[in-house]
């Protein structure tokens, strides 16, 4: 098993650089292109979520997660602050378009990231209210209220719709993280 | 952990990987037990990675500006890797001092970039360039050596946390750059520590966060007697710094210290300002 570009990376290896930008370069870009309305903040963020990984490369556990998994939470992160600061938000495709069942995409699934399948898998079990409101946050970066808003759904069950719909993913990928919330919540 | 700790730390959580936190709300997750559980924002990348294929290609002029970011970065992380490499046996040794700033000088020589250095003869070093090919990095020692050069730079010298026990000898300054997010950390006497029982920590207390929960700027290790010199890993973005603290911690760091053994504080008492 060829050895991990992030942990390469965190030994100080330079040519894993050039090796990680090949591999997740385009997802990276992809990501923040997707989620942010405005080119210069996503090439921002695109930059600033590269830095992150060069820095934390060292925490990554090929146990706990793919690098192309590590490597998207860390551009999701910076892509929320982005959001956040600049307050703009993309314009999103209509609602009936987004809240549809996604095309079949495993076969770029299986390149990308196991843990992208075991999530769809889990995805499937969801109630479709929360399917809905998880797609809409995580897929197309809307807030909350944004979600309440667009869809009628009240902001309080909108809250409660991501909280247990991302317990249940969380749980199905065997994420059992430091503190153990149960599964009771998440199997509502 | 309470009813309520979790119940608040399991919103927190969920609402920072679906639509992200205010400060305020970032302040009040650092503060609860469990708060680095990345497990629910990695649930939500796996979602992501699920539901959207990637089409973009990165742009060439972005690659470009991202290498160039990623050289020094990734550099200090190898100095991080063994801790000893940032030991200087002898910083007071000119030989020494003069060496590591001719090889950053030939660096930035052969990058075509024109800087005024006035220290350790560089004046002269570049009216005889040394016939270097390959740029060389900076090793942390020499990079906080020329950022301690460097007009408005926020600068503090460390002391001891106490006058008597095995760190009362600490000593040694930090150099920190709000425009460019990052410092070193050059300290003097911290005893050696078991890498398996305990950690050094250093802190940032600056504006944005307030003095209750300063910004974790990185763990590192001693490993042998001299000077070592630390690259800061400033967590979030430190904003005109008035302190830097280094604690003792379990192995991988704290989110928030309990401040139960402090080895050194460097407090700052002037600010130069950037130049214009």
């Amino acid at each position: 098993m060829p050895e991990s570009i992030l942990k390469r990376i965190a030994a100080g290896d330079r040519n894993a650089v050039e090796d990680c930008l090949n591999s997740y370069g385009g997802l990276v870009y992809s990501i923040a292109r997707k989620l942010l309305a405005n080119e210069a903040d996503a090439e921002d963020a695109v930059q600033e979520a590269f830095i992150d990984v060069w820095k934390n490369a060292g925490r990554y556990d090929p146990a706990v997660a793919s690098e192309a998994t590590f490597i998207s939470m860390i551009t999701r992160r910076r892509v929320i602050d982005k959001i956040r600061h600049s307050g703009r938000r993309i314009s999103a495709d209509p609602i009936e378009e987004i809240v549809q069942e996604p095309g079949d995409k495993g076969h770029k699934r299986i390149e990308l990231s196991i843990e992208a399948n075991e999530a769809a898998e889990a995805m499937k079990t969801l109630r479709p209210e929360q399917q809905t409101v998880l797609r809409l946050s995580i897929v197309d970066g809307m807030s909350h209220q944004e979600i309440a808003d667009a869809t009628g759904i009240p902001l309080g069950t909108v809250k409660t719709h991501a909280r247990r719909g991302l317990l249940r993913v969380r749980e199905a990928l065997g994420l059992g993280g430091i503190i153990d919330f149960g599964n009771k919540e998440a199997a509502i | 952990m309470n009813e309520t700790d979790r119940e608040q730390l399991l919103d927190l959580l969920t609402r920072q990987a679906t639509e992200g936190l205010t400060p305020a709300e970032s302040r009040k997750l650092a503060a609860l037990e469990g708060s680095d559980d990345d497990s629910f924002d990695l649930a939500a990348a796996a979602l992501l990675l699920a539901e959207f294929e990637p089409t973009e290609q990165l742009p060439s002029h972005l690659r470009s500006k991202i290498t160039a970011d990623a050289s020094e970065i990734v550099a200090a992380n190898a100095g991080e890797k063994a801790p000893d490499a940032s030991v200087v046996a002898d910083r007071k040794t000119p030989l020494f001092a003069w060496l590591g700033w001719a090889v950053a000088a030939a660096a930035v020589l052969a990058l075509g970039i024109n800087l005024s250095m006035t220290r350790f003869g560089v004046t002269e070093i570049a009216n005889n360039p040394p016939p270097a090919a390959t740029p060389t990095p900076m090793t942390p020692a020499e990079a906080h050596d020329k950022m301690m050069a460097e007009p408005g730079m926020t600068v503090a010298k460390w002391a001891p946390a106490a006058k008597t026990g095995d760190m009362a000898n600490v000593s040694g300054d930090v150099v920190w750059s709000d425009k460019e997010q990052k410092g070193y950390a050059m300290l003097r006497g911290l005893p050696k520590n078991n890498a398996d029982a305990s950690t050094y920590q250093l802190w940032i207390f600056e504006e944005n966060q307030g003095d209750k929960t300063p910004i974790d700027g990185g763990t590192f290790n001693v490993s042998s007697d001299g000077t070592v010199v630390i690259p800061i890993d400033a967590k979030l973005a430190a904003k005109n710094p008035s302190m830097f603290a280094v604690t003792v911690e379990k192995p991988g760091g704290v989110v928030v210290s309990k401040r139960e053994k402090v080895a050194a504080l460097a407090k700052v008492e002037t600010s130069v300002p950037p130049e214009a």
